[in-house]
């Protein structure tokens, strides 16, 4: 019986434009552990959001899925599974109470994430009432602990309206919201982008935090590879709606296979990197109507050959049984691309 | 001679291009073919159709039938010659009248957007100042003291009542517009307020300004015709002049003199609507996120 | 951060005052453009008056000025100033002047005042239900933009609100009235049928609705167009904004994201637009109530016209202005209160 979250089979989502089918995520395989921490990096554009949309079911109402299960798992104390279902065919009241009580997305625009004519207490008493939860001054003692958690002055932030807090704040208040219902996985989508280092440092000093002493499962949406590292256990690479590298933080970073792990490592300088060292990714990300034929990145690979124009290559594992990479030429990447790694 | 027929050649291009752009549209193209055939009806159907002048009492109220293509009305005349006569007046004061309004806002809201500060502050109070006040009310009680005898009187007329809700909007815009990079560029080059804003800026807004226009007409059209039914302003055998006339004779009341009535209100809904109309193809043709579809 | 309330009273008080100290400020000025408009503009109605009453009445010049005079409560051979200051003191007391045509010798108080009220209430009714439809109308739209139902209210909202109010009123009168025999002509004239009594009871209140509801419609279809139209690009443009997707994420049901979350912000900007509605429709009532024969301030307008009864035009156009103020400080300040980020200016941002 799997220990996992969430397991993800063969999911495809679709976007319908003008010029073609936008293809955002294509035949994703993905599982989440019980208590562990995803991150899913790439670039703008990579499908990250998207996925994490998908999973929570707000996609745009152009978008469509179009195939795929995705198996969402609640597990008792001792590690018994109490409930098991597909997210993708939970009806519309199903799929209400499933969202911010089995699994929590918050996004990265909490700057607007309030409704701006009511109190952040109403808001609180909203969700609770929706999802049948505690009340009045139970939910408020509820509250200032997740405050308290997320380092926040329960007295200041409880009665107050979403423009008298700081974006910061506001990020943070969001964040003890997603834990109000307890739920068993939150989805975080770029929580710092937007927000001055400094109130980065503390949301992220936060997060490491709670996730020691609650142990949810987190998937943590980024192209910020630094924090990835920081909160991830494992670490997911995403490309043209795909997962190209998938393996423990230590080791992708250390040990990346993918060329355009490789990439996105060797992009971000340190701060001994001589400026004549600083590199970037060829090219651009590619056009995801009409996408290239074989594997998706061959035409901003330095290794592509002719196989990887002509067939896709799978997630298989490289290094190691837990270290998977796409990619024909992995045994080459690393010492070709990244011979002396920093 | 070639450069004749070329620049001949090029216009034609350019109109065709323009006509396909109002055509994406079909209520707007359907308002634009409905308001070009009202301008030339009259515009140019005066010069073919004779005026009624000769009052015929034998013919009165005559409902609409092959002598008479829409009837007649109190004094006999036939209604489909004083509804081609009747349109420029309207059309006319409209157009003058919009272009007035849209000018005065322009500017105004412009130089006010611009210069901000204590002048912004100020021409934004008096234009508050005027949207707070019950303009029908007033436009009638001034109209009484004023005489209107001519179009361009009754268009600007209309034109100072009007401008003060369009300037505000035209604000809005050029604010909006203001925080853009190129006109930051322009004004570190020292290139002038007056050249920012007509050189840089308004062609930006020359879409909105369009729209802005034709919604003037229809508003200059909508006072017209109460002030001309209320016989504030006494002039001409226009659309508006003609149904007040049949109203107070009670045309409404007679069956045989419904025509009478009808056929100068037809006038002026229809102007109304073909405007209203065209204008959905402007706002297509300048707003591509308004298009359906991604 | 313990200073917090003090400030925020401080604060609110403030925009209160404010918004009042604005709407004195443009009720001054109307008032003094009312007097310079009967005083100062050339063609000088007094003198018109003047003339007018020498006609009328085979009085002498002289006579007839005194005549004038006191009819306008004004003394006309005083400076400018000096009758600038009796005219606004004569107002503050409620004094308006008599009038000279309609109601010979009559307070123009007295005869505005007992007409508004029906204007107030027609009026008054008509954008309420205009506002409340448009309000569902426009989020309807909204939720369902660029849909067949979507593009067919726009445009719809479009063509009905650009037909002048005139002739709705003698389109409506025409269906109703004489080709589909629907309404009875009798109900379309009037504001209540001769010889019912007033007060409380339904037969009254039944008769005056009766009355009201034929130039109620032309007031509705002249102004729902737009109120669909502002509320649906609010609706809109809400919609676009995150907390409305985050509440969505939160779970909650579709009914409170609708109120509360969408409703709420979508119909903000509205409120404002409320007063100056009351202003525009004012402003009809002189043709519709002319139209219908309802016995309001705007027939009382429309006769003042024919006239040329000046004193009442000027009492008239004075109180109405005022009435259209008074509802544009209420709509302000109700902005205000509903409005947290201006109720309580945040100390950050």
């Amino acid at each position: 019986m799997s220990a996992d979250t969430l397991s993800i089979r063969n999911l495809t989502i679709e976007y319908q434009a003008k010029r073609g089918a936008v293809q955002a995520v294509r035949n994703l395989n993905l599982d989440v552990r019980r208590s562990e921490a995803l991150a899913l990096i790439g670039e703008s554009g990579s499908g990250k959001t998207t996925i994490g949309l998908g999973i929570v079911r707000l996609l745009v109402s152009t978008a469509k899925i179009t195939s795929g299960e995705m198996i969402f798992r609640r597990f008792d104390k001792t590690g018994q599974v109490i409930k098991e279902f597909d997210v993708l065919k939970l009806s519309p009241g199903e799929m209400r109470a499933f969202r911010w009580k089995d699994c929590a997305m918050v996004f990265q625009a909490a700057l607007n994430a309030f409704n701006p004519v009511l109190k952040i207490s109403a808001q609180f008493a909203d969700t609770a009432r929706a999802h049948g939860y505690l009340q009045g001054e139970a939910l408020r003692k509820r509250a200032c602990e997740l405050f308290d958690l997320v380092r926040l002055d329960p007295e200041r932030v409880w009665n107050s309206y979403p423009h008298e807090l700081s974006g910061g704040m506001r990020q943070r208040v969001l964040i003890a919201l997603g834990l109000l219902l307890d739920p068993p996985m939150l989805i975080l989508d770029e929580p710092t982008t937007a927000l001055d280092i400094l109130t980065q440092r503390n949301i992220m000093d936060v997060l490491k935090d709670l996730r020691d002493k609650l142990r949810f499962s987190l998937i943590f949406i980024s192209h910020d590879l630094s924090l990835a590292a920081e909160l991830a256990d494992r670490v997911a690479t995403v490309y043209a709606g795909r997962i190209v590298e998938l393996g423990n933080v230590y080791d992708t970073f250390q040990n990346p296979q993918h060329p355009y792990t490789i990439g996105l490592m060797s992009a971000v300088p340190t701060l001994t990197t001589h400026r004549d060292n600083v590199s970037s990714i060829p090219g651009s990300p590619p056009d995801l109507i009409d996408l290239p034929t074989g594997c998706k990145f061959h035409p901003r690979c330095p290794l592509a050959i002719e196989k990887c124009v002509c067939e896709e290559p799978t997630l298989s594992p490289t290094t190691g049984p837990e270290h998977l990479a796409a990619c024909w030429r992995w045994p080459e990447a690393k010492q070709t691309l990244m011979p002396n790694p920093k | 001679m070639t450069i004749l027929t070329h620049s001949l050649a090029g216009f034609w291009r350019e109109t065709v291009k323009t006509l396909k752009l109002i055509a994406r549209n079909k209520i707007g193209f359907l308002g634009f073919l409905l308001l070009v055939s009202l301008v030339l009806m009259s515009y140019v159907g005066p010069l073919i159709v004779p005026p009624e002048t000769r009052a015929d009492t034998t013919q009165i109220y005559k409902t609409p039938s092959r002598e008479h293509p829409l009837g007649t009305d109190f004094q006999g005349r036939e209604n489909w010659v004083m509804l081609v006569h009747g349109g420029a007046e309207v059309i006319s004061v409209a157009f003058l009248a919009g272009l007035l309004t849209t000018i005065i806002a322009v500017v105004v809201g412009a130089f006010s957007a611009f210069l901000g500060g204590r002048a912004d502050e100020l021409i934004m109070t008096v234009t508050d100042v005027w949207l707070a006040l019950p303009r029908g009310i007033l436009l009638v009680v001034t109209a009484f003291f004023i005489s209107l005898e001519d179009v361009w009187a009754l268009a600007l007329f209309l034109a100072v009542f009007g401008w003060p809700s369009l300037a505000r909007q035209v604000r809005s815009q050029f604010l909006s517009l203001k925080k853009r990079e190129y006109v930051e560029a322009a004004q570190l080059l020292n290139l002038g307020t007056p050249h920012i804003i007509f050189r840089e800026m308004l062609p930006n807004m020359m879409s909105y300004i369009l729209i802005a226009l034709v919604e003037s007409m229809t508003g200059a059209i909508y006072s017209q015709t109460y002030l001309v039914f209320l016989g504030l302003v006494p002039f001409g055998n226009n659309w508006g002049v003609l149904f007040s006339l049949a109203y107070a004779k009670n045309a409404i009341y007679n069956p045989n003199a419904m025509w009478s009535l009808l056929v100068p209100m037809g006038g002026i809904v229809l102007l109304q609507l073909s405007l209203i109309m065209f204008s959905r193809s402007l706002e297509e043709i300048f707003n591509p996120r308004l298009r359906t579809g991604v | 951060m313990s200073q917090e309330k003090p400030l925020a009273e401080r604060i609110l008080k403030n925009y209160a005052l404010q918004t009042i100290a604005k709407k004195v400020l443009i009720v001054w000025v109307v008032v003094t453009l009312s007097f310079l408009i009967v005083r100062g503009l050339p063609g000088n109605p007094v003198d018109i008056m003047v003339l007018n009453l020498m006609d009328s009445q085979g009085i002498s010049e002289d006579e007839a000025r005194t005549r004038a005079a006191s009819l306008l409560r004004l003394d006309l051979d005083a400076p400018l100033h000096e009758q600038y200051f009796d005219f606004l003191g004569n107002l503050l007391r409620g004094d308006l002047g008599d009038s000279y045509v309609l109601a010979r010798g009559k307070p123009v108080a007295e005869i505005v005042f007992q007409r508004l009220p029906w204007t107030l209430f027609s009026v008054g009714t008509s954008l309420l239900i205009s506002f409340t439809l448009g309000m569902f109308l426009g989020m309807l739209a909204a939720y369902r933009r660029n849909s067949l139902l979507d593009q067919t209210l726009t445009n719809l909202s479009a063509m009905v609100g650009a037909v002048p109010n005139t002739l709705w009123a003698i389109i409506l009168v025409l269906l109703l009235g004489v080709v589909w025999k629907i309404v009875p002509l009798n109900m379309m004239r009037g504001s209540v049928s001769p010889g019912v009594q007033p007060g409380f009871t339904l037969a009254f209140i039944g008769d005056v609705l009766k009355h009201w509801l034929v130039p109620g419609m032309v007031y509705v279809l002249t102004t729902l167009g737009g109120w669909m139209l502002a509320m649906r690009s609010s609706t809109v443009s809400v919609l676009g904004d995150d907390y409305v997707t985050v509440a969505r994420a939160r779970g909650l049901p579709d009914f409170r994201i609708i109120t509360a979350y969408v409703g709420r912000n979508a119909s903000l900007p509205l409120v404002t637009a409320l007063a100056i509605s009351i202003g525009f429709l004012l402003g009809g009532s002189t043709v519709i109530e002319f139209i219908f024969v309802y016995q309001g301030v705007g027939l009382l307008m429309s006769q003042a016209i024919a006239k040329r009864d000046y004193p009442v035009m000027q009492g008239i156009l004075l109180v109405t202005t005022i009435t259209v103020i008074i509802s544009t400080a209420i709509a302000d300040l109700l902005y205000g209160w509903l409005d947290p980020r201006i109720r309580i200016r945040g100390e950050q941002e």
